[in-house]
């Protein structure tokens, strides 16, 4: 996977040091279950809707999947899930 | 494979026209597109042995078949006038970047076996044989250019840079070095019916997602319908917009926009794609029929009118080619034709911008708007190239520069032009178009953000802009990628119907 | 008659014979390419006198060059004004009687030939000053500029300083016109004057002074902008349209 530097870090040296604990598994599993429906990996706002629905209104944001995964939900968590990364104008 | 780290250029007080380095984009190759993405287009994925006559036999056919790469390529007098106008240029200062040189990579090969000139006196004219580097520089530096026709404004002789990029790729296509990015949505809107791959069952689930956000949001139930036959409109915006953020705030305000004018409109699983990759491509077919599913979609579905989101190269393809290609407009008399005009409606321009019409309805007060809503934001308006120097809004010339400010004027109270060189036609792209907005290319496409980049941080610290708007996709995923690495926040980028969604009044 | 007149006024039918078979056959060549596509650079004219507006001031202003360099577009424009007001001044060895316009034009086009040379020396100047337009410069782009200057400056040296036998020189033309060729002037500054302008009149049609024709012809600035009403298609792209 080429990946550039992000913000100083190497991409990674970052990845490694993720510790999956509960919270993570609830994302990844989520997005492994939306994949094998719809065949691409969900969307940034159809994620934190499905997280909020699951698991409380607490941890339906941004900020509670870019704290559990720094380097964005959609790049770092579908990695982490083994998910393709969408292409697209996006 | 990491991809090499790279500094990111410093942004100047004014935009510098660089001295020479050569060889100093050499290195960005963007990976080349493996065998079954290259087998779905038709095109070999590695070198025969006769590649070169076949790239060769490739180019004959196209010059016999475009004017433009023929007459581009004989009348170019090395004037240098374009040698500081590409962005890729100014970010990288590599001279093969300058759009001449970048022309001339392909045209010392013309020279050598295409005219007398060339094939009696080739060191005198600068004529190349077509060997394997000069066949790689071709792969690279046709890589790194968008297409955008900055050039092709400033050349005496209207050269434009984009034409001869395009057949760069063609023939490198034909002869198995196709790029992986724009192959693969290309075969992915062919196999789907959208550039991102999402299927149907996905899309619809990603619409009720919206419905019910809009509606928790305002408390309206503004619908986002779907294949629905007999709707007045069918509306066919980048899958981006169904995606992305910020696109997706673009995709709701059109659909506050029908919502409150009472149009009955439907978007198409099978025309789920604004955007066609053929244009990048330079393929007239490949073109052809990644547009043909829109009439396909218009036909099925009986709409009158076809209008089209927010998406750059999407709309010169329907505003310049659609009718020549799939015979989306009027005027021919040919059964082609015929067959579509008798359906769509004659008072509304075929296709319409989506700009286009919410600015009719708010002028003629059809829905109403409270620019206040927009108070927090100062905004900026990024010209997208293919919308400024590939296409037109409303009747007159430069309605496309125009109509898209109109409407942000009319929905926000703060407004400030970039500089002067820097819009309009003379518009810098935002670095990622023309199939190069792929991760393989960062550092071409950082660089090349630099001139847009300039301009912006002059009108934030002139004015203290903090929204650029935009009407495009993929102006819209470069900059929130790269704005960052020069300092700015992603989300102070985001589409004109991002503006018009916030300021609206629903019933 | 010499070996010397026969062997100018060979050269001037073959020159005269390529330029215009070579020209004309460069036009036919890209009078039947066809354009597929709508592709002109907006904003663009949405009539056909629109269209000839934009490209009366992109032949006579050079619009656009203005836009993009003031330096070569002033350099440039010097010269190719110039150069029209000399061979406008050159048409009296052409005619009898010489065209009263020409008459008109004859002192200016005298002092034009500076305004020529003045360009083209600043163009050549650029080649070598600006370091962008010294990467794209081939050899050809230079020798062009020489070529042109060479010819510019000896026919300045006989108009100004060592004037040549005119009356002789138009006898010769008119001869070449009536296939009854004369003497042609023994000049050395003439005879280098006149190989030169038949060497540039031989390699016009092969080099990238093909830029004249070509831009009558380039569909960004041709073409009407009315896609959305008018069908435009190519005859090799209708074909395609018969499938469906």
């Amino acid at each position: 996977m080429p990946m550039v530097n992000i913000a100083g870090k190497d991409y990674e040296a970052v990845e490694e040091k993720v510790e999956l604990t509960e919270g993570h598994w609830e994302v990844v599993n989520f997005l492994r279950e939306y994949y094998a429906e719809y065949q691409i990996a969900p969307a940034v706002r159809v994620l934190t809707k499905a997280i909020g629905k699951k698991l409380g209104p607490d941890k339906g944001n941004n900020k509670y999947l870019y704290e559990l995964f720094p380097y964005g939900p959609a790049k770092q968590a579908c990695k982490i899930a083994g998910l393709p990364k969408p292409t697209g104008c996006i | 494979m990491a991809a090499a780290e790279f500094d990111i250029p410093e942004i100047k007080d004014y935009i510098e026209v660089p001295k020479l380095r050569e060889g100093a984009m050499a290195h960005a190759k963007t990976f080349l597109a493996p065998k079954p993405v290259q087998d779905f287009m038709g095109y070999p994925h590695e070198l025969a042995d006769d590649w070169k006559e076949s790239a060769l036999e490739k180019m004959g056919d196209l010059l016999g078949k475009y004017r433009s790469l023929k007459v581009f390529l004989d009348a170019c007098v090395h004037c240098g006038a374009c040698t500081d106008k590409c962005h890729y240029y100014l970010g990288t200062s590599d001279p093969k970047n300058m759009p001449v040189a970048r022309q001339d990579l392909m045209r010392q090969v013309y020279r050598r076996y295409f005219t007398t000139a060339g094939k009696l006196f080739p060191k005198l004219v600068g004529a190349k044989d077509l060997t394997k580097d000069v066949l790689n520089d071709w792969y690279n530096y046709y890589h790194q250019c968008s297409e955008c026709r900055r050039c092709s404004v400033f050349c005496p002789y209207g050269i434009d840079t984009a034409e001869i990029t395009m057949a760069g790729r063609e023939i490198l296509n034909h002869i198995g070095m196709g790029q992986k990015y724009s192959n693969e949505i290309l075969g992915k809107v062919q196999k789907i019916g959208n550039n991102l791959g999402l299927p149907g069952p996905a899309l619809l689930d990603t619409l009720e997602g919206l419905e019910e956000d809009i509606e928790a949001d305002t408390g309206v139930a503004v619908k986002l319908p779907i294949d629905v036959k007999g709707a007045e409109v069918l509306l066919v915006t980048p899958s981006a917009d169904f995606f992305s953020e910020p696109h997706v705030e673009s995709l709701i305000g059109y659909a506050k926009v029908f919502h409150a004018a009472g149009t009955s409109w439907t978007l198409s699983t099978h025309a789920s794609e604004a955007g066609n990759f053929g244009l990048f491509n330079g393929n007239y077919e490949t073109m052809r029929k990644v547009a043909m599913r829109i009439r396909d979609a218009a036909l099925e579905l009986g709409v009158k009118r076809i209008v089209v989101g927010e998406c750059g190269h999407a709309w010169r393809v329907a505003y310049s080619f659609w009718n020549t290609l799939t015979g989306i407009g009027y005027g021919a008399d040919d059964p082609f034709s015929i067959e579509l005009q008798k359906q769509l409606d004659p008072n509304y321009p075929q296709p319409q911008h989506i700009c286009e019409l919410t600015n009719d309805l708010i002028k003629s007060g059809k829905i109403k708007v409270d620019p206040s809503k927009n108070d927090d934001l100062i905004v900026t308006y990024h010209d997208s190239c293919n919308v400024a120097r590939a296409s037109r809004m409303g009747t007159e010339p430069g309605g496309q520069f125009i109509i898209p400010r109109e409407l942000i004027k009319s929905v926000v109270n703060n407004f400030h032009n970039m500089a002067d060189d820097t819009i309009y036609e003379s518009t810098f792209c935002c670095g990622g178009g023309g199939g190069l907005l792929t991760d393989d290319l960062m550092e071409v496409r950082v660089k090349g953000a630099l001139p847009r980049a300039t301009a912006l941080n002059n009108v934030v610290k002139e004015h203290q802009v903090n929204f650029m708007a935009t009407i495009c996709a993929i102006c819209k995923a470069q900059f929130t990628k790269v704005l960052p690495k020069y300092g700015f926040d992603m989300s102070m980028v985001g589409g004109v119907h991002q503006l018009v969604a916030k300021a609206i009044i629903l019933d | 008659m010499s070996t010397l007149t026969i062997i100018y006024a060979g050269l001037f039918y073959i020159a005269t014979l390529l330029l215009v078979v070579g020209l004309a056959y460069k036009i036919f060549d890209y009078s039947r390419t066809p354009a597929p596509l709508k592709i002109p650079t907006t904003p663009a004219p949405v009539t056909q006198t629109g269209v000839v507006y934009r490209m009366a001031k992109e032949v006579v202003l050079f619009e656009s060059l203005f836009k993009s360099s003031k330096w070569t577009w002033i350099f440039g424009w010097l010269f190719h004004f110039g150069l029209l007001l000399v061979l406008a001044r050159h048409l009296r060895y052409f005619t009898e009687p010489v065209w009263f316009w020409v008459n008109i034009v004859q002192p200016f086009g005298k002092y034009a030939s500076i305004m020529m040379v003045v360009g083209l020396a600043g163009l050549l100047a650029r080649r070598f000053l600006v370091d962008r337009v010294r990467y794209i410069s081939t050899p050809s782009d230079y020798l062009m500029l020489v070529l042109l200057i060479v010819i510019g400056s000896s026919g300045m040296l006989m108009t100004f300083v060592a004037h040549t036998d005119i009356v002789a020189l138009k006898t010769f033309f008119m001869g070449l016109m009536y296939f009854d060729v004369q003497p042609v002037p023994q000049d050395p500054i003439l005879l280098i004057h006149l190989a030169l302008v038949a060497l540039l009149m031989l390699i016009f049609p092969i080099s990238k002074l093909l830029h004249a024709p070509g831009l009558f012809f380039s569909p960004t600035r041709n073409q009407v902008d009315n896609p959305r009403e008018h069908r435009h298609v190519a005859a090799w792209a209708a074909r395609l349209d018969q499938k469906n």
